[in-house]
């Protein structure tokens, strides 16, 4: 592994920092999420509300802080999703080859052959909009990505010498897969899933914006800009903060990503 | 090479079937009563009755989704709930709208991350690499439709140097009205001489173009970086540093030509993630492409015509992908063994 | 192997189509008949009418029942048209009309050359035979003709109704929907050709494209075009409310709908005109009554921030009194809530609920992308939260939220409503008294009690205006008080903001968010 890059270092700071805003959220927060003043809405930022405060009175600042809660829990559920669901059938497909392989391969085409974005679009249409559907309707569009990686990985790590020996030994397949095959399959994985935190975060914004994700009381960066949009000529702050902590995030762990990859891998190109 | 061709294409037809199969799955999963669409928000059980009869929305869904690959097949998308017109009347309408803005967009990102990963990769490690790499992360970071409202503002409302929203004034279709070919309005103004038309197409398109281009230029900018630097760490580059060559003339003599190849390819691939990507600029611009008519789809549940737009870009998709495989299985054999 | 070529070959079409050569046509409105020539016929310009969704859904004035109301109003026209200021119908197409003395038998005289677009004469004949059309279609507003026994035409210009109970009929012939006078013969639904007598008739409708629909002057129109008039009418669909602020200032749009308050607050510093007028709509949050017990209803009622949420609209709403919007007979004072969080919690308690009771989740649908009812979720599913009550919110649009409602799925549903014509009856006739199946009366409130006194209603309004406005008021009561089926948080404000130089313009709320542009005289 070669050393980081400078950049990414910067990354990791920076979202560790994210990290730790949403964990202390309570903590840290000027006022506490839900309070609610009307007759005080949409001040400007100021000592008292450094970001100004939104339609119903609240601290924009205290809801971007529980916002980064919100959208760091989305990322994690998905990759935590998808990664179970690709990794698994990717694994499934690439030990034991043939028409499985081609089946499992053949499914995951069709669902790369949809936009992240459409997939999950017409999924939120269907289900309710929530946080959850915006997990369920991501993880949907994500998992084929890992399935692929995985079940190339899982091919090469098949074929080496020491799986035939356990196979020759009579190891059972699900033992040969969960002791060998699996283990060497989950660096790239991994390295993948540092990398596409952004997306995610960027994807999840997207559905709220359109109003399929998160909804009222969440505190959720693109539902934020959603109800603020048509304050941005005379209100600017309602969509300009949460709007930057969105931009903020994805560039760190987009950064992070990159050069975790460049780190591990120094051959593959950025996607 | 023949061999290699039959199974690409088998694999692609049987991805399109997928994509239809899945497309009608989504369909009928839609919440909403297509015929409540159709028939408007009152009315009565009756015309509900009749309205699902002359949609065969009654029929058992095995049926259904026969009728469909089957009006498919005949290139007959149905008829949109909500506009009233053939589906694929509308998509031929809004398409080329969509086209017009990425494509405008991926010019712009052709020609500005090119040179910018040129410069970054020119100056590895220093002060200009470091603007040009976090530029570009920028870029890819921001939220599109973020920036789509927040240029909006500052450049169409606040400042007045663009227009705010639409493909060109509507006046225009009174006192120059075009000839259309195409339905690019842009290249239909521009071979039909519609010089009114024509300036004001390129005055709108200005802005939501170049809040498209923000996520190619930025992909494009790191790779062609990433695959510069690689390159020039090659053989034949340090031979050329060898017989004297300066660093810029390595750089843009000896090691851009291989790297232009994967650079073209992504594009292809960025092409049809930008369209999409382009559904919520053109919201925000009020672009008259697909975007706006999905979002209209989507609004009205018109499950015909959110079929429409999915199944097109769908098929977009495994289009480019065809073609950069087809492509690069040409020019690198490697590439066939996969 | 067929099939797959013609996949390929439809994938090709698909691609090619957009590059195909196929003879140039020419878009927009330049119509071939050279009918309108471009501009030369409205020195003036058109009048611009911005709207945030779709135009026309429905061409059939016999069933249209939705935003179309805007073109059809200026295409059709009906017997009377009711004036809000004196509180009256007053002609139209009648000149006059006279009622005999039980309420129960109307006379109209018609306004004699009147000509439909299609060259028609429109007689006492084409009036019986447009509101029988109309009946026999059964559209949503067909009903406004219940009272109808029968329609006679003694002459050309006169029509006489024979009404089965006494009903203002005046005021019913001059409702917003199912009232159109129009020739039948007609084929609506293109949008192609109309089948109406007013200043205007369709010229280009185009679904799906900004400029959806324009109308042109029709030269025959009973009123004359001598003097400033419109002689175009375009109606542009602009979603954002940013762009059609911006539009607005650059001139090219007449007239915005609806401005958020910020937005209209800076319009007349822009050198725009505003006109702000109660309307006639107001928000009604319809608490499930077989779903959620009533004091828990009550509760909801009290956990209503109802000073907030209109301090939060910043002026797009006023305060409610009632279910009657101030101005309709049956209006009743005293009747506005106030948030009372303390009683809130007791009534919660009371029923097993509330903070250290068991907790209570509950589900609100309401119309997606409206501002007004996403502050309402806002604050109600704040405070509830609080309260122990977690109150999902689902924003929908009106299609999936009204099927869903039919069926019963949620707790709380969230809806404007106005009156079809200038009367109260319609709040309770469509959306409290029972139905099934489900329509409007999406509390599912089924008193038998209640329905016969709704029943009594119109009856009461034509002939005694005083035990009118008390059964209204009693109604109220017993509907928001002792059942709680209802909460009304506020009464909408239209606040239109349109161009400098326009003159005439007067927001009728009778006819919600119509212009009638050709009462208007042309500025610039």
């Amino acid at each position: 592994m070669r050393r980081l890059d400078p950049l990414a270092r910067v990354g990791a700071v920076v979202l560790a920092l994210i990290v730790l805003a949403a964990i202390f959220a309570p903590l840290l927060s000027p006022y506490p999420e839900d309070a609610l003043d009307p007759l005080n809405s949409l001040l400007p930022p100021s000592g008292e509300h450094w970001f100004g405060t939104d339609q119903v009175g609240r601290d924009i600042f205290t809801r971007i802080l529980y916002g980064a809660r919100t959208s760091l829990g989305i990322v994690a559920a998905v990759l935590g999703l998808s990664a179970l669901i690709g990794v698994t059938l990717g694994v499934i497909a690439g030990y034991a080859g043939g028409w499985t392989r081609d089946v499992i391969m053949r499914v995951t085409d069709v669902f790369l052959a949809f936009p992240a974005l459409l997939l999950a679009l017409a999924t939120a249409v269907v289900l309710r909009p929530s946080v959850t559907t915006v997990i369920v309707a991501i993880a949907a569009t994500w998992w084929p990505w890992y399935a692929r990686l995985t079940a190339s990985v899982a091919a090469s790590v098949a074929k080496r010498g020491y799986v035939d020996a356990a196979q020759c030994l009579g190891v059972s397949p699900p033992a040969i897969v969960v002791r060998h095959v699996l283990p060497n399959s989950l660096t790239p994985v991994l390295v993948q899933l540092s990398n596409d935190g952004g997306g995610i975060i960027l994807t999840a914004a997207a559905l709220s914006y359109l109003g399929l994700g998160a909804q009222e009381p969440t505190a959720e960066w693109g539902l934020m800009i959603e109800q603020g949009q048509s304050l941005l000529t005379t209100d600017w702050w309602v969509v300009t903060f949460p709007g930057l902590a969105i931009m903020l995030t994805a560039f760190a762990f987009n950064v992070l990503g990159e050069g975790l990859r460049a780190a591990l891998d120094p051959r593959r190109l950025p996607r | 090479m023949l061999r290699y061709l039959i199974r690409r294409l088998g694999q692609a037809l049987l991805v399109v079937a997928g994509v239809v199969v899945l497309t009608f799955a989504i369909m009928r999963l839609l919440p909403g009563d297509p015929a409540v669409a159709y028939a408007g928000p009152k009315a009565t059980a009756a015309e509900l009755a009749e309205v699902r009869a002359r949609f065969g929305l009654d029929a058992p869904l095995p049926v259904q989704l026969w009728e469909y690959v089957r009006d498919l097949l005949s290139g007959d998308l149905g008829t949109s709930l909500h506009t009233r017109q053939p589906v694929l009347d509308d998509l031929m309408l809004a398409f080329p709208a969509s086209l017009e803005l990425v494509g405008a967009a991926l010019l712009v990102a052709v020609v500005l991350g090119i040179p910018l990963g040129i410069v970054a990769a020119r100056y590895k490690m220093r002060f200009l690499d470091f603007s040009v790499r976090i530029g570009g992360m920028l870029a890819v970071s921001v939220p599109v439709f973020w920036l789509a409202l927040t240029a909006q503002t500052v450049f169409a409302s606040n400042l007045g140097w663009f227009p705010v929203a639409g493909e060109y004034d509507a006046s225009l279709d009174t006192t120059s009205p075009l000839t259309v070919y195409t339905n690019i309005t842009i290249v239909d103004s521009l071979i039909t001489g519609n010089w009114p038309m024509f300036t004001d197409t390129l005055h709108h398109l200005v802005l939501p173009a170049l809040v498209v281009a923000a996520y190619p230029m930025g992909v494009i900018a790191q790779l062609t970086r990433a695959a510069l630097i690689e390159e020039s760490g090659l053989d034949h580059a340090r031979m050329a540093r060898a017989l004297g060559f300066g660093e810029s003339a390595v750089l843009t003599r000896f090691s851009l030509r291989p790297v232009l190849n994967p650079v073209l390819a992504l594009v292809a691939l960025v092409f049809a993630y930008a369209i999409v990507n382009g559904f919520l600029v053109e919201a925000v611009f009020n672009w008259p492409g697909l975007g706006r008519y999905a979002a209209d789809s989507i609004r009205a549940l018109d499950t015909p015509a959110i079929a429409g737009v999915t199944l097109l870009v769908a098929l977009l998709y495994v289009l480019a992908n065809l073609v950069v495989d087809l492509v690069q299985g040409v020019v690198d054999p490697r590439a066939r063994v996969r | 192997m067929r099939r797959t070529t013609r996949i390929v070959s439809a994938m090709a079409a698909l691609a090619l189509a957009v590059t195909a050569c196929g003879g140039g046509q020419v878009r927009g409105a330049a119509k071939p008949d050279g009918s309108s020539p471009p501009g030369a016929a409205s020195p003036s310009g058109p009048f611009v009418y911005s709207h945030n969704l779709d135009i026309v859904t429905d061409w059939n004035p016999a069933t249209s029942s939705s935003n179309e109301i805007i073109a059809l109003q200026n295409i059709y026209e009906t017997l009377t048209k009711y004036n809000p200021a004196t509180q009256k119908a007053e002609p139209r197409l009648a000149t006059s009309w006279t009622a005999a003395e039980d309420g129960k038998t109307w006379t109209f005289t018609l306004r004699p050359g009147v000509k439909f677009h299609s060259g028609k004469p429109l007689d006492a004949a084409a009036v019986k035979a447009a509101i029988e059309h109309t009946v026999q279609k059964k559209g949503y507003a067909a009903y406004i003709w219940s009272a109808v026994d029968k329609i006679e035409t003694p002459d050309a210009s006169t029509v006489k109704f024979t009404l089965k109970y006494p009903t203002p009929l005046d005021v019913v012939a001059s409702a917003g929907y199912g009232a159109y006078i129009y020739d039948p013969t007609v084929d609506f639904e293109a949008g192609k050709a109309d089948g109406g007598s007013g200043p205007y008739t369709i010229d280009t409708w185009q679904k799906g494209r900004e400029t959806e629909l324009t109308l042109k002057a029709f030269d025959g129109y009973w009123g004359g075009w001598d003097g400033p008039h419109y002689k175009q009418m375009q109606f542009r669909v602009v979603p954002e409310e940013t762009t059609t602020w911006q539009l607005l200032q650059r001139g090219e749009i007449d007239f915005a709908n609806r401005l958020g308050p910020q937005l209209f607050a800076q319009a007349k510093g822009a050198g725009l005109q505003t006109s702000e007028t109660p309307s006639f709509q107001n928000l009604l949050v319809l608490f499930n009554t077989e779903t959620v017990d009533v004091k828990v209803r009550k509760a909801l009622q009290k956990a209503i921030d109802y000073d907030g949420l209109v301090a939060a609209t910043k002026g797009a709403a006023v305060a409610a009194s009632g279910l009657v919007p101030e101005g309709l007979l049956g209006h009743a004072a005293g009747m506005t809530p106030k948030q009372d969080l303390a009683g809130a919690e007791t009534l919660l308690k009371e029923a097993g609920f509330g903070p250290g009771g068991k907790p209570l989740e509950l589900s609100m649908t309401y119309a997606q992308g409206d501002e007004d009812q996403q502050l309402l979720g806002t604050l109600l599913a704040t405070a509830l939260k609080k309260l122990n009550v977690e109150l999902t919110l689902t924003p929908l649009n009106w299609n999936t939220q009204w099927e869903q409602g039919k069926k019963g799925k949620q707790d709380v549903f969230v809806m404007y409503w106005y009156p079809d014509y200038a009367d109260a009856y319609s709040w309770f006739a469509n959306v409290f008294r029972s139905a099934d199946p489900v329509s409007f009366n999406l509390s599912y409130l089924a008193d038998k009690e209640l329905d016969a006194q709704i029943d009594a209603l119109p009856e009461l309004a034509a002939t005694d205006r005083a035990k009118a406005e008390a059964a209204y008021a009693d109604l109220q009561k017993k509907i928001i008080d002792e059942q709680a089926a209802v909460a009304v948080p506020f009464v909408q404000r239209y606040r239109r903001a349109f161009s400098g130089g326009v003159e005439g313009y007067v927001d009728n709320p009778a006819y919600p968010n119509v212009v009638f542009a050709y009462d208007l005289k042309p500025g610039k």
